[in-house]
């Protein structure tokens, strides 16, 4: 581990000084500090914002919600209303194991970085930690490694399961600057692919704080769930997921919102899995057509090949799940 | 001599050692403190193979804190004794800090010493090693095998070609990790020409004798301790690079150093299970009795050491059968050593022999236990030896009973339950346990409680438990007035903790010396005009809680504390040993019968394990808690042997890339639910004053082929690689 120092700060405008001036903002550390630890991440400073206001969990009018960017992971999945409103963003907090969920929190879960095993050892060659020198997944050990949303450069995919949820339900980011002006992102925008610069993985700027996420209110009823394929049953990164929300009206599928996990380098929105349902009535022969669309344009690499199909039963199943809830 | 009531030995007991483990008073190798110690990293090479051209210390030897930084260019030459002992396996054993080469990636190339962890820490990543690399050979399936140790009886390719129903088999098996929790770590401190050694190690006698050799000391000027094990599963069973390096800096830096391996430096500086290339050709009658067998075994090994293990013992001993032969190759590969891994040689050869057995009952329309019965040998047919006892047929029958075997349905995807297709399936294992010469010493004292010693180590099997109960019996005193030590090379030798030996051998050795020690003090009694036993035939005395008496009339007698005051005496004291199974010439094996249930998602290509059972013929069960706990932990390595542990290698560089407990996945509660042991009852006196075989290797062989089974009972699809993954099944 590297030297650093270490500051706590007891307010927004507190935090944001010393994050203008090179701060890292640290809260639950679980991604953080084990990155330092292998030396992957060397901050200088860092600024421990755990004790900000930012930890409410607030209904929007027309029925919405809004997470503080500090509302730790268990207490999310706890909350009644995320579990009434969006049960596939509650399920989705749930794919991490009890002890990260009483650490980590929402907005650090939306900031944790891959878990690409190149990235993590500061002895291979990898263009997220060192920009430049080339990327020793792709032609090495890429069964983790993504089939979509890759390039030359990068293939590392994102590792958190509640942005899956929040990607598929177009969840918004708020964030506030050093200059003190709000903004909100898409979620769709908050997250970057690699492209030529993957050293670049969310569209924030110096200083910048993540104060809460926001999912939007949707038309009523609307069934949801989320489901994560692993290896093990448990304390263990996805091979492939599926977020699933349906709002099913008179028989036939009026809103359809779907994203993959596990196998792209950003939470995949698959939209046109949605377009293929809309409009249409639930029936085994349209689960198994829209999600015949999951992996469009995958280009996978030599030990994921199996994703390609496992996405699309993947798919499959968590739209006949959720189309057949009662 | 009277038999001793056996009150401790059979009973369900915790482990005498729980409360110090659970309130972390317990003391690991890296627990222990010493004044003014100092921590010592290693900094592991980062090519495959080759030599280092230049190392520049500099910015670590400027970093606040660091004490010295230790390489081949400024290391003190070390005398690298010869030693065929302490496990080193046939070969020129890795020299630390002696030269430029480097063998595999990972080895250690420097050590930073500084006066915190942090500091040594820092230090070891500014380091700068320059190299001239050389592409490493890591792919067994690219590399040239060695000369092979071959074995044969009878014709094999003519038994072969005259079988009615042939198979041939090839199996691909993942090289995997012990990661015992505890990681390795050591503690080193000279005092003058003198050096002790606080080691996580399953056999200090070995760790001492090698430290001696590589350090040209006396044997008498080393001593290695280690008390507590957190798990081992064979990892600690030779001593390795990093503890030479412990005490190596502590020599140079004139201060005792600590040095703890990274989880990830457990993955290089530290052994594995081989990967295995193992085909198979298997030939039968329609009727399933076996004729020919033709075995080709290749695994993985280093450049520069030939790592063998008993991969031979299943194919000739499990089925009868005229016509074997084998071929066993090592493949020399630039990596570190292997080491044995529980139920070594057994665990592999049986995955491929199992899952060999089930294709064949399959082929045949014959119930996978039925054709194994119709193959049980009457004698061990590569010695011609009598089996000591061999039971295997009756744990068939438990097995299949309680498990419920006939509900299987032999017909593949044939049980479903929504989503998930079920099946069941089964495995026969065995096991070639260990009988070792040993000695222990067991001292009463005048207040009534005993002390007992032997240089023997618990990783884990609850050896302070068992053994503590073996002496209470034989002393005839109570599990709290009896204290067995154990894990220091000054206490009587003992053989490495492994091979499932333990209880037959330093068990032997330890009722030796209590049976003594309790002779005496029968001897003094009936010898003593004051005694109540006076004149009572010395073999009709029995001693229970402390109390000798006469079994004939159990009112006459005395305790040993009066005994011992009336004679003024502190203790009785005396050596045990055991010297092997001596002139015993049976084939001495435990055995089990393993069966799984399991699920497969039918699209989604999951297997989660429902339940399994083992059936054991492993003689007598002395501590049955803790054999609970031994074979339940057996399932479970055999549960991540089949689904899930794979220790991957990068080919370009050497690099092992899943070097984390994050990326090498071992099994978690959520996936084993219902597992379950039972014991066959009964001895097996060969060679051993117990009655017992050995316990902790049986239960894990067979484990991942009755899974697999399992898995083409649910399927149709014969896998017959491990791990078996989701893609397989896709």
């Amino acid at each position: 581990m590297h030297p650093f120092t270490y500051t706590r700060v007891s307010s927004v405008r507190e935090a944001l000084d010393a994050g203008r001036s090179g701060g890292r903002y640290i809260a639950g550390g679980t991604t953080l500090v084990d990155l330092m630890r292998e030396t992957v991440e060397t901050p200088e400073t860092l600024v421990d914002i755990s004790a900000l206001p930012l930890s409410e969990i607030t209904a929007i009018a027309g029925g919405g919600i809004r997470i503080g960017a500090l509302v730790p992971m268990a207490v999310a999945t706890a909350d009644p209303k995320l579990n009434s409103l969006f049960p596939v963003a509650a399920q989705a907090l749930r794919g991490a194991s009890a002890q990260l969920r009483n650490m980590a929190t929402i907005g650090g879960n939306i900031m944790q970085r891959t878990r690409c095993t190149y990235f993590r050892d500061v002895t291979a060659d990898c263009n997220k930690r060192e920009p430049g020198s080339g990327c020793a997944a792709l032609g090495g050990y890429n069964r983790g490694h993504a089939i979509l949303g890759g390039s030359d450069h990068c293939v590392a995919t994102h590792a958190s399961d509640f942005a899956v949820a929040l990607t598929a339900l177009e969840a918004t980011v708020r964030l506030q600057a050093p200059d003190g002006k709000d903004r909100s992102l898409p979620f769709a925008d908050f997250l970057l692919r690699p492209g030529s610069t993957p050293q670049r993985e969310q569209n924030i700027r110096r200083g910048e704080l993540i104060t809460a996420v926001e999912i939007p209110a949707y038309p009523r009823p609307l069934k949801s769930a989320y489901l994560k394929l692993r290896d093990r049953q448990s304390y263990s990164f996805g091979l492939a997921s599926a977020a699933v929300a349906l709002h099913i009206r008179g028989g036939v599928i009026r809103e359809a919102k779907v994203a993959a996990g596990g196998v792209a380098t950003v939470p995949w929105k698959l939209p046109a899995v949605e377009q293929a349902l809309i409009g249409e009535r639930p029936s085994d022969r349209l689960w198994a057509e829209a999600a015949g669309h999951a992996s469009d344009g995958a280009r996978p690499l030599q030990h994921n090949r199996f994703k390609v199909e496992l996405l699309k039963r993947t798919v499959e199943r968590q739209l006949r799940t959720v189309g057949e809830m009662e | 001599m009277s038999p001793q009531p056996q009150a401790a030995v059979g009973a369900p007991l915790s482990r005498v050692d729980g409360r110090l483990k659970v309130t972390g008073q317990a003391e690991y190798a890296a627990e222990h403190d010493l004044k003014g110690v100092v921590h010592a990293v290693i900094v592991d090479a980062a090519i495959g193979r080759g030599r280092i051209t230049a190392i520049d210390a500099r910015a670590a030897e400027k970093h606040a804190g660091v004490l010295r930084v230790i390489h081949h260019g400024n290391a003190p030459k070390l005398p690298y004794r010869d030693n065929a002992g302490s496990n080193n396996p046939q070969g020129r054993r890795l020299r630390v800090f002696q030269d430029d080469r480097v063998f595999f990636h990972g080895q250690p190339v420097a050590v930073v010493v500084a006066g915190t962890l942090e500091a040594a820490q820092h230090g070891a990543s500014l380091v700068k090693v320059r190299y001239d690399a050389d592409k490493p050979s890591t792919d067994i399936t690219k590399a040239e095998p060695g000369e092979p140790t071959p074995y044969a009886r009878g014709d094999a390719e003519a038994g072969l070609s005259s079988s009615a129903v042939r198979l041939d088999l090839k199996y691909e098996l993942a090289r995997n990790h012990h990661n015992p929790m505890e990681p390795h770590a050591t503690v080193a401190q000279w005092d003058g020409n003198r050096l002790t050694v606080w080691d996580k190690t399953q056999w200090v006698m070995g760790t001492h004798d090698e430290i001696a050799a590589v350090f040209d000391l006396p044997a008498d000027a080393v001593r290695v301790i280690n008390p507590f094990v957190g798990g081992g599963f064979g990892s600690g069973l030779r001593c390795w690079p990093h503890t030479i390096v412990a005490a190596l800096a502590a020599r140079v830096t004139r201060r005792p150093v600590k040095l703890v391996l990274s989880r990830k430096q457990m993955y290089f500086g530290t052994g594995f299970r081989p990967a295995y290339e193992y085909r198979l050709r298997l030939g039968s009658d329609r009727r399933g009795r076996l004729n020919a067998a033709i075995h080709d075994i290749d695994h993985e090994t280093s450049s520069y050491e030939t790592f063998s293990e008993a991969v031979l013992g299943a194919g000739q001993m499990m089925y009868s059968m005229p016509n074997v032969r084998q071929a066993y190759r090592q493949v020399p590969l630039d990596v570190n050593t292997p080491i044995w891994m529980r139920g070594p040689g057994f665990a592999p050869a049986s995955f491929v022999i199992e899952s060999a057995m089930d294709e064949l009952a399959t082929e045949l329309g014959i119930d996978p236990i039925e054709l194994r019965r119709r193959n049980e040998p009457a004698e061990d047919e590569s010695t011609n030896e009598q089996f000591s006892t061999r039971r295997l047929s009756e744990c068939y029958t438990v097995g299949a009973r309680e498990f419920g075997w006939d509900r299987r349905n032999p017909e593949p995807r044939s049980t479903r339950e929504g989503n998930l297709l079920i099946g069941l399936g089964m495995a026969a294992g065995a096991y070639d346990c260990g009988r070792y010469p040993g000695q222990a010493r067991a001292r009463l004292d005048a207040d009534g409680t005993a002390v007992v010693e032997a240089a023997t180590t618990d990783m884990g099997p609850g050896t302070y438990t068992s053994q503590t109960q073996v002496a209470a019996d034989a002393l005839g005193l109570t599990m709290r007035t009896v204290t067995f030590r154990l894990g220091d090379s000054e206490y009587p030798f003992t053989a490495p903790h492994g091979g499932s030996s333990t209880m037959a051998s330093v068990g032997s050795a330890v009722v030796d010396a209590c049976n003594k020690v309790r002779r005496q003090a029968i001897k003094l009694a009936v010898e003593d005009r004051e005694s109540p036993l006076y004149g009572v035939n010395a073999d009709d005395v029995v001693v229970r809680n402390g109390r000798l008496y006469d079994r004939n009339n159990t009112a006459r007698g005395e305790t040993y504390k009066s005994l011992l005051a009336r004679h003024d005496r502190s203790r009785l004291e005396a050596n045990g040993s055991y010297e092997g199974p001596g002139s015993d010439r049976s084939a001495y094996f435990a055995y089990s019968a393993t069966f799984a249930e399991v699920s497969v998602d039918a699209d989604l290509g999951l297997v989660r394990v429902r339940r399994m059972l083992g059936v054991y013929d492993a003689g007598r069960i002395i501590s049955p808690k803790l054999a609970d706990s031994q074979a339940l932990g057996g399932i479970v390595g055999g549960i991540g042997q089949a689904l899930l542990e794979h220790t991957v290698t990068d080919h370009r560089d050497g690099r092992i890339v899943n070097s984390s407990l994050a990326d090498y996945l071992v099994p978690v509660n959520a996936d084993v639910p219902d597992l379950k042991a039972i014991y066959l009852d009964g001895e097996d006196n060969a060679g051993n004053l117990l009655g017992v075989k050995g316990l902790g290797e049986v239960v894990q062989v067979g484990v991942a082929a009755a899974i697999g089974n399992a898995v083409f009972n649910a399927t149709g699809r014969r896998i017959r690689q491990l791990p078996i993954t989701a893609e397989a099944l896709l």
